[in-house]
């Protein structure tokens, strides 16, 4: 930046030099030694307003220069300002020959860059405004009045100047508006990084949540841009997942066996094969079904043996069916057929020992009621159906998988949401906004 | 990409990895193989009432 025009003019009051870095721009000029507020407009500089205090430590001296935005800007103006003496924030006002003037604001907890607008927002609906095509939403309404003032500016000001406010907010950016009966302004403060803030030599504050603070209205949630790639990485895990299963899922050849079963005999073992696994390793699905039984249990022990090493892979299957009537009607419950899957079975030629036994139920609840240990004489035999077959997919698997995958972006997601409602619970329209009215459009 | 979403990928891609080598070797740790045969006596019947 060319340095603009710096003149220098004795405070009348203290007799004070102060400088004065915009000048034929500024009006008034607050002497950074007394504070006493100095009207600069006309070439005899009078006192406005007297002060005899001492100029208050600025996390960024009067004079101080920095890019923002591709362009320099110096500090030549300080605003101390509050709502009635609470929530208090500092704006600072930043000027360039070519580019004029723009604000630089903080309250604490993070540093905005505003630039005054020349028209004014258009209206959307209730609680809603527009600047370009982009929509703000209410999020305070009150009063704010300028509680000290130091360096120079393009209007009148002196400490105890007061005027209406109302902000509204979208991520990053907040929509500010200023007015009394003469005057009404709307600047758009853009939120600055931390490495932009530093240009000016300012540490930045530290981020929600361990500034213990609530996020500023306008803070962009941290979390948001991460759940946003999240739920795509997991979109993109959950269709590899399927693809796998498509894969990897499908079954080979089955082989089918049967047995016959009488109810409360003895269990029947027999063996069928031969049983080809051609794979390095894989899973091996079972499937029992026992048509037709109705009050039965159908114990199943398996055996998968290795014809050349004798190495068996066991299981157990209980197919079981029941009905009756009760006084709620018609009842029934069970399944007449289970499947049964075992892992990791290596390649190679195995037999399947199949030990069965099929046991009534009587129907009557007592212990003595079931014909196990005993023919019951005139029970007909129940037929098994046993398939098997290599390959299978375990859908206990995927769901396991997808739980991995869903629980960050679950906790991301609550991260998120607590931030929203940190933020959320700081504006005046969180709870209700029915009762307010629209008269700063 | 944010440090965080590439070690959510990183993340993601180990779960596929390990999702793609179960379903290749068939091994799941909820499988039925290898559970002891029911012991003892089973007392079938409804769980109806």
């Amino acid at each position: 930046m060319s340095d603009p025009a710096i003149n220098a003019i004795t405070c009348p009051a203290c007799g004070g030099t102060v400088e004065m870095r915009a000048a034929g721009y500024s009006v008034t000029i607050v002497c950074q030694y007394c504070s006493s507020v100095l009207d600069v407009a006309n070439p005899d500089v009078r006192i406005i307003e007297r002060y005899q205090e001492a100029a208050r430590a600025l996390a960024i001296p009067l004079g101080t220069r920095g890019t923002l935005r591709d362009v320099e800007w110096e500090a030549i103006g300080y605003l101390g300002r509050s709502e009635g003496g609470y929530y208090p924030w500092e704006e600072y006002l930043l000027f360039n020959p070519y580019h004029g003037y723009r604000w630089l604001t903080t309250d604490g907890r993070g540093w905005s860059f505003g630039t005054m607008l020349t028209a004014t927002p258009d209206y959307v609906s209730h609680g809603v405004l527009s600047v370009n095509g982009e929509t703000y939403d209410a999020f305070f309404r009150g009063d704010a009045q300028v509680d000290y003032v130091l360096g120079e500016f393009y209007w009148r000001v002196a400490a105890g100047e007061q005027v209406q406010t109302a902000d509204y907010v979208r991520p990053g950016t907040m929509l500010s508006f200023e007015g009394n009966e003469s005057e009404r302004n709307w600047t758009l403060n853009e939120l600055l990084s931390p490495k932009e803030i530093r240009a000016f030599g300012v540490d930045p504050p530290r981020p929600w949540p361990g500034s213990g603070r609530p996020p500023l209205p306008h803070q962009p949630s941290p979390y948001g841009a991460n759940l946003k790639s999240f739920l795509k990485l997991g979109l993109i895990t959950f269709a590899a997942l399927i693809f796998i299963i498509i894969l990897f899922g499908r079954k080979g050849e089955p082989q089918a066996f049967t047995m016959a079963l009488t109810p409360g005999r003895e269990a029947i073992s027999q063996s069928f094969g031969p049983i080809m696994l051609p794979r390095p390793r894989q899973a091996v699905t079972i499937s029992a079904e026992a048509p037709g039984i109705d009050n039965l249990w159908v114990d199943i022990d398996y055996a998968l043996v290795d014809r050349k090493t004798q190495a068996s892979y066991e299981a157990y299957g209980l197919v079981e069916h029941y009905s009756g009537r009760d006084s709620d009607g018609a009842w029934s419950e069970g399944s007449r057929d289970k499947t049964t899957k075992l892992a990791v079975v290596p390649a190679g030629t195995y037999d399947l020992v199949v030990d069965a036994s099929a046991s009534r139920w009587s129907g009557s609840g007592s212990s003595s009621s079931y014909a196990t240990d005993g023919w019951s004489g005139s029970e007909p035999s129940v037929s098994l159906d046993i398939r098997i077959a290599p390959g299978g997919f375990f859908l206990s698997n995927f769901w396991l998988a997808l739980i991995v995958v869903i629980v960050p972006i679950g906790f991301l997601l609550w991260r998120h949401a607590s931030f929203e409602t940190a933020r959320r619970n700081e504006s005046d329209f969180a709870a209700s906004d029915s009762d307010d009215d629209e008269d700063d459009e | 990409m944010s440090k965080g979403s590439f070690l959510y990928g990183l993340w993601c891609c180990g779960v596929v990895a390990l999702f793609l080598m179960s379903a290749f070797s068939g091994y799941s740790p909820f499988a039925d193989g290898g559970r002891a045969t029911r012991a003892g006596f089973y007392a079938g019947g409804p769980n109806h009432k």
